[in-house]
């Protein structure tokens, strides 16, 4: 039977379904495969902050970062040496680095002061002629996003009134120089507070991708560890759950993604030496971000004991480096 | 690098007027908080040396070369103090510090608009919502405390 004829007979317009829908599930596969998220692998210098200056230069910071196989970072304002004017020098041996060690600028954590002075807040000029001076910066450090920290009034960071008259005049000098402001949710903050629903009614609001959250996955932390286990290295550990409302549940981070935030802070606390975070839900967490499409940086933050010791430290960040480097699957 | 300590081993020293005169002494201090400083967030308070009581109003703060009293620290949002900056506490002695061993201490803190109330004291004249400081041994973190940041360090000259 030649190829036409087969078409023809009953035995061939059934093969010819199932080799239809066989493309069209492979069709449908492929499309949903490439709305999935890809997540980059990055470190926040913070999580050298006791060793920066102490006993580790810029430099060695980023070759470890190269070295766990990390391709992005964070930087604070606090690591930028003569901020907030840098010298031409410092500027060229940063891109140097970055060069060197092939790593891409992520995000630049800064504050947005609203208090330089005694008395009331400072004026909106006063308050946005400091923001744009960091606009400008991270626009020339090239870091996209920035973990803008907003003036508040409590651990909850529930923000000081006043913030949507100055934020509303800085969408679009944000816009101008690229920079996203991403105001941290950080543990006791949990994303289903209002101030969170409020920074995302104000994004919406105004239609801007240039205003949003950095999720802090501390805000995720279910479970608290002693710390003088870890600090001991013990094998094992003692978890206590902590109680029910709170922390955050791993799907509030999907309504956070309206905006496409670039940045999050992968807050950890203690890897143990089967790469496992045992106080946050981190599988869960990332295959919500990767069915949600989001190909953000994921910034290792480390904020656990023993983190003036440089070998304990690379440890912890490497240890949760292979975690989510499984996770992900690169 | 700078030492681990708030307190540095480098720079305590005997000041000398251009006669060659000793008028005081001088230590140097970083926040160790990850956190640079605008110098108006700043909350100087007063040096205890060997068990003498230094008035925070008669101390100069000398940070990246410009000396400052504790009151022009306040106007100045302007100049950071980044964090492994020393800032050089000048104390006027005269007659300065013999050679040898001495307890220092330094009471400060500092203003952190997050995570945190605002600062009550609206002329300054606390330590900030962050103060006082000093050094957690060990921790490499901060805690609140009474005392400032303190240490025993070696005088040469």
């Amino acid at each position: 039977m030649k190829r036409r004829q087969f078409l023809k007979s009953a035995a061939g317009v059934g093969a010819g379904l199932v080799a239809a829908t066989a493309v069209a599930e492979r069709t449908n596969a492929a499309a949903q495969e490439a709305k999935k998220g890809k997540p980059k692998r990055g470190v926040s210098v913070y999580s050298y902050s006791q060793v920066l200056g102490v006993c580790m230069t810029l430099e060695d910071c980023f070759a470890d970062i190269y070295d766990m196989g990390a391709t992005c970072f964070e930087m604070l304002s606090s690591h930028i040496e003569g901020y907030p004017n840098p010298t031409t020098q410092w500027i060229d041996r940063y891109f140097a680095l970055c060069t060197k060690y092939n790593l891409q600028p992520a995000e630049m954590g800064h504050w947005c002061e609203t208090h330089l002075h005694r008395g009331p807040m400072m004026t909106d000029e006063q308050i946005i002629a400091n923001m744009v001076r960091d606009f400008k910066l991270a626009n020339l450090l090239g870091f996209k996003s920035l973990r803008t920290k907003i003036t508040c009034i409590n651990q909850e960071c529930d923000p000081e009134a006043g913030w949507e008259r100055y934020m509303e005049k800085l969408l679009p000098l944000a816009e101008k120089y690229d920079v996203q402001m991403l105001s941290e949710c950080h543990r006791p903050t949990l994303l289903t507070r209002q101030h969170i629903t409020d920074y995302l009614a104000f994004a919406e609001k105004h239609k801007t991708k240039y205003f949003g959250i950095n999720v802090d996955f501390g805000t995720f932390m279910h479970s608290s560890v002693p710390r003088e286990q870890i600090a001991s290295g013990a094998a094992q550990v003692t978890l206590t759950p902590l109680p029910e409302g709170s922390y955050s549940k791993p799907e509030d981070i999907i309504r956070v993604l309206a905006v496409n935030p670039r940045t999050f802070h992968a807050k950890f606390n203690y890897m143990d030496e089967n790469y496992e975070e045992k106080t946050i839900p981190y599988k869960q967490i990332l295959q919500i971000l990767i069915d949600h499409g989001w190909s953000g940086n994921l910034v290792s933050e480390y904020e656990g004991p023993r983190r003036n010791e440089t070998g304990y430290l690379g440890d912890q960040l490497r240890r949760q480096q292979i975690m989510m480097q499984r996770m992900l699957g690169y | 690098m700078v030492d681990t300590e708030n307190i540095q081993m480098r720079g305590f020293h005997n000041l000398k007027d251009k006669d060659g005169k000793v008028w005081g002494f001088q230590f140097g201090l970083r926040t160790g908080y990850y956190k640079g400083l605008w110098l108006s967030q700043f909350r100087a308070g007063d040096a205890i040396v060997d068990g003498v009581r230094y008035p925070k109003e008669t101390l100069l703060w000398n940070i990246q070369g410009i000396d400052y009293t504790r009151e022009e620290m306040f106007d100045r949002m302007d100049q950071y103090w980044q964090v492994n900056d020393a800032a050089y506490v000048k104390v006027p002695k005269p007659g300065g510090l013999t050679q040898g061993y001495h307890d220092l201490v330094i009471e400060w803190g500092y203003v952190s608009n997050y995570n945190n109330e605002l600062e009550k004291e609206y002329d300054g004249s606390g330590f900030g919502n962050a103060g006082p400081m000093m050094r957690r041994a060990g921790m490499g973190g901060q805690q609140a405390a009474p005392s400032g940041s303190k240490r025993r360090l070696l005088l040469v000259w």
